[in-house]
């Protein structure tokens, strides 16, 4: 039955006119070396003379006033540090900088850090939290939704306890819903999803006497230079923040640092010593962020021929008790809303609302998946209704280009959506077998899912707030080193950018250079996130080649800086959400088969197919790595991956019981590339690092429903869920 | 240093009962539920708060003999090695092939999962069914129990201070055919869900022998002798029930709970299908 992936290198794309480009064959990876060898340093590796240990005494209650905090006398080297301790502003930067570094007054979640603890021995720490006692005054705590109608709550953040709301109209959507024959209706539910980077998360912070350094597992360094700055109320060149080798990220690694940053600053300044943060994975499982969940109703307003009129979309999220990014990955959502279709007019609502539980935050997708399982499921399951096949129904509404957007921007590039149906169809057989499973009572399913990426920030965020810098130098010894703020997390940064400059160059990779990010040498060319390291930075980096290749003749050292220009064909309204919010979009479609044990409720995966336009490939092998790494993240997050709540406290506290897939779990993927070239992509490439996550959920969801015969609207698909669905049916 | 972890590594078995009893020591084989249950903040060492006895090397302990009427297996062989070997069950060799991941089937031994005696132990329900019995040594002697009046509750046995469980006697019995399930949350190195052991002989078209045991649906592995008697020797043209109503009789004593990996409610009712498709199969066979 295992299907084997014909060459997970080839790339057979379906436009007779794009051929290969030369940089995209695989090369070897840069940062393997180091990372197989063990000669790469992870933050937990470093060490520095007379450093000291920390460890952080967390909440253990979701809401409540401190009280009072009862710490014995410390034995001599050993530190507490907290909230007195933070010499700037106590609130970490980043949207906004409400959450605090340490809480003072009040706890807001169950894992809030209050204190550290710091000092020469580990067991020493370990006894020394042992012994702190806190009294905590309970507050009655925030959990869902409807807790904040409850007027004996009281709100956790503002009057009506939601982080941000929003609205966005397209056409005369009352209308619509007037004249409809019918309303289809949906609600559709994803979980919480846990990031389980193999590193957990850590910092350390040196204090020379006058200036701060501070090493770190994370994906945005300068995103922890503005924290330190807030913090700190230092000037930025006191700051220094130098990115540790980070072994996974997922966006786990975006905001979180920041956090832990100001931490070990604050504990190297206190106690004139280097200091040492390093999670273990329980603690980190239980206060780093999460994927939000989100609970999204659609209504679809269904003429007497069958026709779409109109789609009302209400999505709500659950932000935990900190904004952190969650206004972002609302409006990703919101913009995804109504998924690869062309829907005459629309209202999307939007909101996060506050819980008294561990931080939502940036996770692969940002928003994007919850809002595709919704739309595709809710297209499917009018399929259904309308007793039509679900992907020709679909198929009949696939956005082309000049059509608008949720935003009312325009599609400017050709949707090559149809043709990457047909090659899925082919590879999978999806027509025939989901005929016959619909038919047979072989619990065996197939499923399709179609989808898109917006590449790069939202809206005007790369023109408006990022505004990233590149510099590429020509050094006296005649390699030429790569200056960005980017990371390498594991994803390829190093030899896709690497790649991107000796092949403008036209020399070696060897002569090129990109070590870890310090802040003292490299400006900001923004943070490691929304798949844009390769479309934006890339691109960037490729334009200084482009200027450094005329002046590589010149002795000595040659400096090119250069600096985000937005393509003209933007246009954006961030105060309305008008125009076109992304720059570009990367498609992808998905077929999964899989077959429910009748017995168990277990959905077995036993195929999975991918198409996908990410532009030209910068590196076959890298861009396989992310789809195959995609696909598995996101067939546990359909299938496996619970991460429930309980009274604000996570249920799955460790690996033993969040379950991430293993190798045996799942088949080996499928997969082809279509090469669309983006001209304003480096060598034509646009985003490729979160859309494969995005598509595998809905498809499995899809195929499951197909193999049951019953609505799937709930992921994880567990065997729970199935299994409940069918009871309480009967 | 917080506490001075004590670790004694004996020689001998004798030696080793005679540092169960001096010192109370925890004995510890493959470590593998141990270190974990004791583990601290990550740099440190694990910390029971009593000696460690090391046993998981001692030969005595470590070997499988098959005699006439028996298999007796040393409690510190591991999985793997149990794997192996041709005189133990094949449905313990099912089991340990869905138990975990190849590491810890090479370190964790089958006297650690009985002595861990989690209700989710995965060798539990099979050496249950097999109706195996448990030699415990101290200093002074030996003395064996049959397991399912070793293990009284979740992490609880009939384990004395003084003693360390020796080895695992197998009786041999005849059986045409056997069934063993593991629900897990994906299918290497997860903790049961649910996990069912049946066994069964047919002779000349009558049962003669049927052995059911679930495990962790309840705080010990459920079988019982009471409900399997009704099938036994009694031909199938007489039986007076269906097989769903055969399988009802468990109802009382599957009582599972909801927790991080499950629900009440999957775990029992998919427990109770799984005993009535057991049934079936059963009862369909030609003997």
């Amino acid at each position: 039955m295992k299907e084997k992936k014909k060459d997970s290198t080839a790339v057979r794309g379906g436009t007779a006119s794009t051929s290969r480009a030369s940089i995209s064959g695989p090369v070897p990876r840069q940062d393997a070396p180091g990372k197989i060898s063990g000669v790469a340093s992870y933050i937990g590796d470093l060490c520095f003379e007379g450093m000291l240990y920390a460890r952080t005494l967390r909440s253990t209650v979701p809401r409540a006033r401190i009280v009072s905090i009862d710490i014995p006398a410390m034995p001599e080297g050993y530190f507490v540090v907290d909230a007195r301790d933070v010499p700037g502003k106590n609130g970490v930067h980043m949207l906004t900088d409400e959450q605090p570094f340490f809480a003072e007054e009040r706890v807001n979640y169950v894992g809030e850090p209050i204190l550290l603890v710091t000092g020469p021995e580990r067991g020493k720490i370990d006894q020394i939290l042992r012994g702190i006692r806190v009294e905590y005054e309970e507050i009655p705590p925030v959990f869902g939704e409807e807790d904040s109608k409850n007027p004996r709550i009281p709100p956790l953040f503002g009057e009506r306890n939601l982080f941000c709301e929003y609205e966005i109209r397209r056409g005369e959507v009352e209308e619509a819903f007037f004249d409809a024959d019918f309303v289809f209706e949906g609600c559709y539910h994803t979980g919480a999803q846990e990031h389980v980077y193999l590193e957990p998360q850590g910092t350390a912070g040196v204090f020379d006497g006058e200036r701060v350094t501070v090493y770190g597992s994370m994906q945005c360094p300068y995103y922890v230079k503005t924290a330190l700055v807030g913090g700190l109320g230092w000037k930025e060149d006191r700051i220094r923040v130098v990115q540790a080798t980070t072994g996974g990220a997922f966006g786990g690694k975006e905001e979180y640092p920041s956090i832990i940053a100001g931490h070990v600053a604050f504990a190297a300044i206190k106690t004139g010593r280097p200091v040492l943060l390093v999670f273990d994975r329980a603690e980190d499982v239980v206060c780093t962020t999460k994927r939000h969940p989100s609970l999204i109703r659609m209504r679809t307003a269904v003429d007497d021929r069958g026709a779409i009129r109109g789609m009302e979309i209400d999505i709500a999220l659950d932000g935990g008790a900190y904004v952190g990014l969650s206004p972002v990955v609302l409006q990703r959502a919101m913009f995804a809303a109504t998924g690869v279709y062309r829907i005459p007019c629309i209202r999307v609502k939007g909101r996060v609302f506050a819980t008294n539980s561990v931080p939502t935050g940036a996770f692969r997708g940002f928003g994007a998946p919850q809002a595709f399982f919704a739309v595709e499921m809710h297209m499917h399951s009018l399929a259904e209704k309308l007793r039509k096949d679900p992907l020709e129904f679909k198929r009949s509404y696939l956005l082309s280009m000049g059509d608008p957007t949720v935003t009312d921007g325009r599609m400017k590039q050709e949707v090559p959506l149809p043709r990457m149906i047909d090659r899925l169809c082919k590879l999978s057989g999806y027509e025939k077998k989901h005929r016959a499973y619909k038919k047979e009572k072989t619990r065996r399913g197939i499923g399709v899912s179609l989808f898109f990426h917006g590449c790069a920030f939202t809206g005007s965020g790369e023109k408006d707030k990022i505004k990233a810098k590149v510099l590429l130098k020509k050094e006296d010894d005649e390699s030429v080193s790569i200056l960005v703020s980017n990371v390498e997390m594991g994803q390829g940064a190093q030899t896709t950018l690497k790649k991107i400059v000796a092949e403008t160059l036209g020399c070696g990779l060897e002569r090129v250079r990109y070590d870890n990010p310090d802040t003292d040498r490299v400006p900001d060319s923004g943070p490691t996130v929304a798949s844009r390291t390769v479309m934006i930075v890339g691109g960037l980096l490729a334009k200084a080649a482009g200027r450094l290749k005329r002046r590589m003749d010149e002795k000595g050292e040659v400096k090119i800086e250069e600096r985000y220009v937005q393509p003209p064909h933007i246009e954006w309204d961030q105060d309305t959400f008008t125009g076109d919010a992304y720059p570009v979009y990367s498609w992808g479609a998905n077929a999964v088969e899989v077959e429910v044990d009748p017995v168990t409720f277990e959905v077995r995966v036993i195929g999975v197919w991918g198409i996908y336009d990410v532009g030209t490939p910068i590196d076959e092998r890298i861009v396989g790595g992310q789809i195959e790494g995609g696909i598995s993240q996101g067939l546990g997050y359909a299938t496996i991956e619970l991460l429930q709540k309980e009274n604000g406290r996570l249920r799955q506290k460790n690996l033993t019981d969040y379950i991430i897939p293993s190798s045996m779990d799942f088949p080996d993927p499928v997969y082809e590339l279509f090469s669309s070239s983006y001209e304003h992509g480096p060598f034509g490439a646009k985003c490729a690092g979160e859309l494969p996550f995005v598509g595998v959920a809905p498809a499995v969801a899809a195929a499951v429903q197909n193999a049951i015969g019953r609505p799937v609207r709930r992921l994880p698909v567990s065997p729970e869920y199935l299994f409940e669905a069918e009871h309480d049916e009967d | 240093m917080v506490t001075q972890n004590v670790v004694y590594r004996p020689g001998s078995l004798e030696e080793a009962y005679r540092l169960r009893t001096d010192t109370g020591a925890l004995p510890l084989a493959g470590g593998t539920d141990l270190m974990v249950r004791y583990r601290k903040t990550a740099g440190l060492v694990p910390d029971p708060g009593r000696p460690v006895l090391f046993i998981g090397h001692l030969k005595d302990l470590r070997r499988v003999e098959e005699r006439a009427e028996e298999v007796r297996i040393g409690s510190c062989t591991t999985y793997t090695e149990l794997l192996s070997q041709k005189a133990v069950p094949e449905i313990l060799k099912r089991c340990i092939t869905l138990l975990a991941s190849p590491p810890i089937r090479n370190r964790g031994t089958v006297g650690g999962n009985i002595c861990n005696s989690s209700p989710a132990g995965d060798t539990l329900p099979v050496l249950h069914a097999l109706e195996c019995s448990l030699v415990l040594g101290n200093i002074r002697g030996e003395r064996t129990v049959p397991i399912d009046r070793f293990i009284t509750g979740p992490g609880e046995n009939a384990l004395s201070e003084d003693e360390i469980l020796k080895e695992i006697v197998i009786p041999k019995a005849a059986f045409s055919g056997w069934c063993y399930r593991k629900i897990g949350t994906r299918r290497a190195n997860a903790l049961a869900k649910i996990s069912f052991a049946g066994l069964y002989l047919i002779e000349s078209g009558e049962v003669h022998d049927i052995r059911i045991a679930i495990g962790a649906v309840a705080p010990t592995v459920v079988r019982s002798r009471e409900i399997e008697k009704t099938i036994i020797r009694i031909p199938r043209t007489s039986l007076q029930r269906s097989t769903v109503e055969m399988a009802a009789r468990y109802r009382p004593l599957i009582r599972p709970i909801t927790d991080q990996r499950s629900t009440t409610g999957y775990r029992a009712g998919v427990t109770l299908v799984l005993i009535e498709q057991f049934l079936t199969a059963v009862l369909q066979k030609k003997g």
